[in-house]
């Protein structure tokens, strides 16, 4: 299952990186985030309560950051466990792309996701369209916040 | 399934006290899709709040509208007179739903507040520019249905009842999981004199959407000959083990050819 | 014959005496049985398809609320008891034998699919059990999966014993004379061919109930068993090595079976194991989800097929390449499945002086996989007919026509194949001829046509099908790699007033033996049936037996009670003699009366049971009191029904469905002692096989996750998939036991399959469509019709 998009930001290649790993940028981005907590570099622990109609699963696990091209982007991988639900991750391959004047940024990205356990077996017809929709909310909350604080500039 | 509480209140006051001192708490209808959840352990609320007491079960033709109670089961819209006497296309949809099991127990306000994007009432309440009335407002449908499973509902808030408004003509035609039989696509038509709008369930991603073009065609020529030129855009449409998004978009336009009749 | 005889004997459709209590509601599975004092187990399984167990923590679960124990694989280790084992297994091509990795109770070290029991909880109830198993941790490290079985060799490797994941590399039949006929041939047709995977669903999930008894070290075992005495042998003999005498095994009323619950199961052996351990009685019942995970699935094979046909469109010679994937373990009946079940029957219907077969059974990161009903002979009938139509289709010839000239004659029986068995006898054109009469298969272009008009295209497909069964002569059984016999055992017992009770070693979950077997003890006595009762099912009761699958329950088991019925003639006439002081050969039985021959002396079946008991007028000197005898039954050979069914179909190019308009099934099963039972084996088999064909797939992704793991994805058919079937028969009655029947259990789903899916090929040949693989789904069938066009727009 592979699910692209991309957004156009009125920002500098930096700007979009150094945001890209900040911590608060990214809990605000995660979507029913509970808790965040850098344990590295590269790693952060985190807690996320998902809620998908009826069903509601809290899932602990970690958010890490590989591949790291400082500042063209890296690969931001969720993965948590949800008790007798199972467990899900999803990675997503990020790349910034400035324009030639630096004015702006694209950012791109690549995410694959995976189920395992209950989820798999019970809620496969919704597995696509949930992947799709969670990584639309985190960049779309993430650029949301770039934008906003742009504009309050 | 985790033990918890269960509370059955004789009217919504109660329930809305019900709910509010229970902490997290879930409203229960028909249970068909809530219990099996809660037998898997994938939902774990600190308690249930039966709304079978609260008499939200009637239903009535009140002025230009067919106003259907939350807590109708789907046998009783299928089976109701005034129900086949008003808008037949939705006793029609009513009587598709799941099996017999489940169109004794499912309800009209459970489907419609879960907005699974398979289900078929959401695209009755798009098309039928219905509105529905909670505790404490009443929502148009075009503002109520805000992606999969979520609505404008808030946390603790009841649907009492669906008003539909009173369409010409109307019709429902479904492609059904072959496994579930929860609708793969499922089409709602409704004509109001010039006006047409066309709902589509069990193919949006973000669930049930109205699909502006075909709208636009039927209202100027209502023939399923002139859905011919119309393209259906497979982007946003659900991929799954069944039906992939360009299967989708087929069906979606085989599905309204049908309707319109 | 009298009155009663007529309506209750053999071929009379009685309705089956067992359905009112299944009807009511009122059956008596193992979960309703409850024992006090009794534990409830839940087991903690695997949600990774492939890793290494680094540790297993159960502290937290050991403390939880109503846990009683929790107990892991070295728990079980520890006791030195074993896992299941594999019934049959076969020598592979370069001389070794087949691979037979352990596969423990409780995983160790290793977790092999998504569903492999970790850890067991026991609980005072099951929700408690399984709150307590979500305390357990389980640190994995995950290992790649294998899914894919056709390239499974260059998979991680899953078990050490199991070089390549390649359990066995089998063959049959002689290469060389069939590469040479092939060579030889004028046509070559070549075809792949996937027969997709199968989840079983029996309607009652699996569940067992076992005590240990610390008075006498004995346990009871209830369970939902096809074989329970085999249950208890494996389980004594093989993984508990305690005397038989110390097992009682109970499979009461079973809610279906298709071949699943013929093995043991781990869980089964974990509760007879842990009923010791904690010292009260440990129940477990599957639920859906867990059914769809840990029940042995079917099917799952690839098969490269190349036919050789001379000038005259005779066939030359075949030659079939298969690979298929026997999953996690080796279950029971998992390698004879695909190699003795399949391989030997590929000759199918026809005559075929070469035949060459070559079977790689593989292991993956999946559930096993097993018998299901028709347990290769689906398969096999799925890629011969297969075949044939697209031969028939590629020389240009009616696919009937095709068939026909190709059957084997009716005067070249007994005929022996290439694939080692020999068909006592058979005649297929009877049976071809009639199912296209049934179907006005001469009429078939005018109803394509008057479908056009509507837009929807309408195809017809024929399978003439074979298959063995009856399993089966044991010494072809153990020449073949069968570790048991294949006999069938049965006592009846005469009750004093005339009454007679049936001890089967068969076993019935829904097959309808408590009425068929009933039939033939009241046919051969001239008794009413109600006076038969039929009792199977426990250990303790039924004389050792095989139980009930492979279509072998008549013809083995009812085989065996006819014999043990004419002992009890024999043994009546020598009663009969005394008492009306005649010779025993001058002693007719006929309508339920043992006459002096040419005289009006006569005694009634009851007045010699009386005697039997109250000995006071008897040859006391030359005749043992009372009526009751064994026999054990070993057949000659193999039962061979064969048949056509014709299939017509129409598909919507709109949607891509397709529907079934019109079946004709036209079998030979011998003559039939009971219609109504053997036309509802036919409806319920086709039915099986349309799901197989248009519905049902068991998918897991690439990581091997079971995606399709419950009915929300998992499509069973209904009602509403099905026509209404015609059912006919013709009949050549089976040469080798002496009521002359042969098998139906399995025929509807071995035949239809290969019917259903030509002809939807058939009705999209207009559109240039060669192939449909199953199943056929609206979504396949829509994509294969707008591929069509997009080619002929090129
Ligand atoms: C086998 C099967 C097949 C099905 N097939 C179909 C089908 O073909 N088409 C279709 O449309 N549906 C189908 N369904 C779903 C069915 O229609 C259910 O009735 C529906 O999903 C939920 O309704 P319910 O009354 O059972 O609600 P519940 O399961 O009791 O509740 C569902 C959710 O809605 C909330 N809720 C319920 N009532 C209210 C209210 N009045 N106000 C606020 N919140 C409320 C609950 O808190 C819960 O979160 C099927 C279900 C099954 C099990």
């Amino acid at each position: 299952m592979e699910i692209k998009d991309s957004y156009e930001l009125p920002l500098p290649k930096e700007r979009v990186w150094a945001a890209l790993n900040d911590e608060e940028f990214l809990k605000k981005s995660i979507p029913w985030c509970e808790k965040l907590e850098r344990r590295s570099e590269t790693e952060l622990a985190a807690e996320v309560k998902l809620k998908i109609g009826p069903m509601s699963t809290r899932f602990i696990g970690s958010i890490t950051l590989s591949d790291i091209d400082p500042p063209n982007g890296y690969t931001i991988t969720g993965s948590g466990k949800g008790g007798i639900a199972g467990a899900a991750s999803g990675s997503a391959r990020v790349k910034l792309v400035e324009t030639k004047d630096t004015s702006s940024t694209t950012l791109s990205y690549e995410v694959s996701a995976q189920v395992k356990g209950k989820i798999a077996q019970l809620g496969s017809r919704l597995i696509q369209s949930t992947a799709k929709k969670l990584s639309k909310n985190f960049f779309g909350s993430f650029v949301q916040q770039l934008e906003d604080i742009n504009k309050s500039k | 399934m985790y033990s918890t509480k269960y509370v059955k209140p004789n009217s919504t006051t109660e329930a809305l006290e019900a709910i509010k001192s229970l902490g997290d708490g879930k409203f229960l209808a028909g249970g068909m899709t809530l219990i099996p959840t809660l037998k898997q352990r994938l939902a774990s609320p600190d308690g249930l709040v039966d709304l079978s007491g609260c008499k939200l079960d009637s239903i009535a033709e009140e002025g230009e509208t067919l106003k259907i109670g939350a807590m109708a089961r789907h046998v009783s819209v299928a089976e109701s007179a005034v129900v086949k006497k008003v808008i037949p296309a939705l006793a029609k949809l009513a009587d598709g739903i799941g099996d017999r099991q489940v169109r004794n127990r499912g309800t009209i306000g459970g489907s419609v507040a879960n907005n699974d994007p398979s289900a078929c009432y959401p695209s009755a309440v798009l098309a039928l520019k219905a509105t529905i009335h909670t505790n404490n407002r009443s929502i148009a449908a075009d503002d109520f249905f805000t992606g999969m499973f979520e609505t404008a509902l808030e946390d603790d808030e009841i649907i009492e009842s669906i008003s539909f408004s009173k369409p010409t003509k109307a019709n429902y035609v479904k492609f059904p999981n072959p496994a579930s039989r929860y609708a793969m696509v499922g089409v709602f038509v409704a004509q109001f004199g010039d006006e047409v709008r066309v709902a589509v369930t069990g193919a949006g991603e973000g669930g049930v959407f109205r699909h502006q073009e075909m709208e636009s065609v039927l209202s100027s020529n209502f023939s399923a000959d002139s859905l011919s030129s119309v393209n259906i855009d497979s982007d946003g449409l659900i991929s799954d083990l069944h039906a992939s998004a360009e299967y989708r978009a087929n069906l979606i336009k085989e599905m309204t050819k049908r309707a319109v009749v | 014959m009298n009155e009663v005889t007529k309506i209750d004997g053999i071929g009379s459709s009685v309705r089956r005496t067992e359905d009112k209590k299944f009807l009511t509601g009122k059956g008596k599975y193992t979960d309703d049985i409850n024992r006090p004092g009794q534990v409830q187990a839940y087991f903690l399984r695997s949600d990774v398809a492939h890793a290494k167990i680094k540790k297993i923590d159960v502290k937290d679960a050991q403390s939880a609320p109503g846990v009683v124990g929790v107990f892991t694989g070295d728990d079980i280790a520890a006791d030195k008891v074993g896992g299941p084992i594999c019934g049959w297994v076969v020598p592979c091509r370069d001389g070794s034998a087949t691979k037979e990795p352990p596969h423990p109770l409780l995983a160790q070290g290793k977790v092999r699919f998504v569903g492999d029991a970790i850890a067991v909880v026991l609980a005072e109830t099951a929700e408690q059990a399984k709150s307590g198993a979500e305390l357990i941790e389980v640190d994995y490290e995950e290992l790649s999966p294998v899914v894919d079985f056709e390239n499974a060799g260059e998979g991680a490797q899953i078990h050490d014993e199991v070089p390549n994941n390649c359990y066995f590399d089998w063959e049959l039949g002689d290469e060389k004379a069939t590469a040479d006929a092939l060579s030889s041939a004028k046509k070559i047709v070549k075809l792949r061919v996937r027969n997709n995977r199968l989840v079983p669903n029996a309607m009652e999930p699996r569940c067992a109930l076992a005590e240990f008894d610390n008075l006498d070290d004995s346990y009871t075992l209830h369970t939902t068993s096809q074989n329970p005495h085999l249950t208890r042998l494996v389980l004594a003999a093989f993984m508990f090595a305690i005397p038989e005498s110390k097992l009682r095994v109970i499979a009461p009323d079973v809610g279906g079976g298709f071949g699943s619950k013929i093995y043991v199961y781990i869980e089964e052996a974990v509760c007879v194991w842990a009923s010791k351990k904690v010292g009260r009685p440990v129940k477990w019942t599957a639920d859906r989800t867990q059914a769809f995970l840990t029940d042995c699935h079917g099917r799952d094979h690839v098969n490269d097929v190349q036919l050789g046909l001379d000038e005259n469109n005779k066939i030359v010679g075949l030659r079939v390449d298969t690979v298929c994937n026997l999953g996690a373990y080796l279950s029971a009946f998992s390698v004879v499945v695909p190699t003795y079940l399949h391989g030997t029957l590929l000759s199918g219907q026809y005559d075929i002086p070469a035949i060459y077969t070559n079977v790689k059974g593989m292991a993956t990161n999946t559930v096993n996989v097993d018998a299901y009903r028709g347990a290769g002979r689906p398969e096999a009938t799925y890629l011969l007919e297969r075949t044939m139509e697209t031969a028939a289709r590629e020389v240009g010839m009616d696919p009937a026509e095709f068939r026909r000239i190709n059957f084997i004659p009716k005067g070249a029986f007994p005929y022996q194949t290439q694939v080692a068995l020999q068909y006592d006898i058979g005649d297929y054109e009877p049976h071809l001829d009639k199912a296209m009469e049934m179907i006005d298969y001469s009429n078939f272009e005018k109803r394509r046509a008057e479908a056009a008009k509507r837009g929807m295209y309408r195809g017809i497909g024929i399978s003439s099908y074979i298959e063995a069964c009856g399993l089966a002569p044991s010494a072809v059984v153990g020449a073949l790699g069968g570790r048991v016999g294949q006999w069938e055992s049965a006592s009846v017992r005469v009750n004093p007033t005339g009454t007679i009770s049936v001890f089967t070693g068969s076993h019935s979950h829904g097959q309808g033996h408590a009425t068929t077997f009933a039939q033939i003890v009241a046919d051969k006595l001239g008794i009413p049936m109600e006076n038969v009762e039929v009792v199977h099912g426990d250990t303790d009761k039924t004389p050792f037996g095989m139980g009930s699958y492979g279509s072998r329950s008549l013809a083995s088991g009812g085989s065996a009670i006819s014999k043990a019925v004419d002992k009890i003639i024999n043994k009546s006439k020598k009663i009969a003699a005394h008492l009306l002081e005649a010779s025993e050969d001058d002693i007719d039985f006929k309508d339920g009366k043992f006459v002096v021959g040419g005289t009006d002396k006569e005694k009634a079946f009851g007045e010699i049971a009386l005697a039997a008991y109250v000995p006071h007028n008897y040859p006391l000197e030359t005749l043992e009191p009372g009526l009751e005898e064994n026999a054990f039954y070993d057949p000659t050979n193999f039962v061979y029904p064969s048949g056509t069914h014709i299939a017509e179909v129409e598909v919507d190019p709109a949607t891509g469905v397709v529907q079934v308009v019109d079946w004709a099934a036209c079998d030979d099963f011998g003559n039939l002692v009971n219609p109504m039972i053997v036309e509802g084996q036919v409806h319920g088999g086709i039915a099986q096989g349309i799901g197989q064909a248009l519905l049902e797939d068991a998918h897991y992704d690439e990581n091997g996750q079971l995606l399709t793991a419950s009915y929300m994805d998992y499509c069973m058919p209904r009602a509403d998939d099905l026509p209404s079937f015609k059912v006919g028969y013709t009949t050549t009655p089976s040469t080798v036991n002496d009521l002359g029947v042969k098998g139906c259990g399995e025929a509807g789903a071995i035949a239809s399959p290969p019917a259903l899916i030509n002809a939807v090929i058939d009705a999209l040949s207009p559109l240039g469509v060669t192939d449909m693989s199953m199943p056929a789904t609206p979504q396949k069938v829509w994509k294969a019709i707008q591929d069509s066009q997009s080619v002929a727009a090129e």
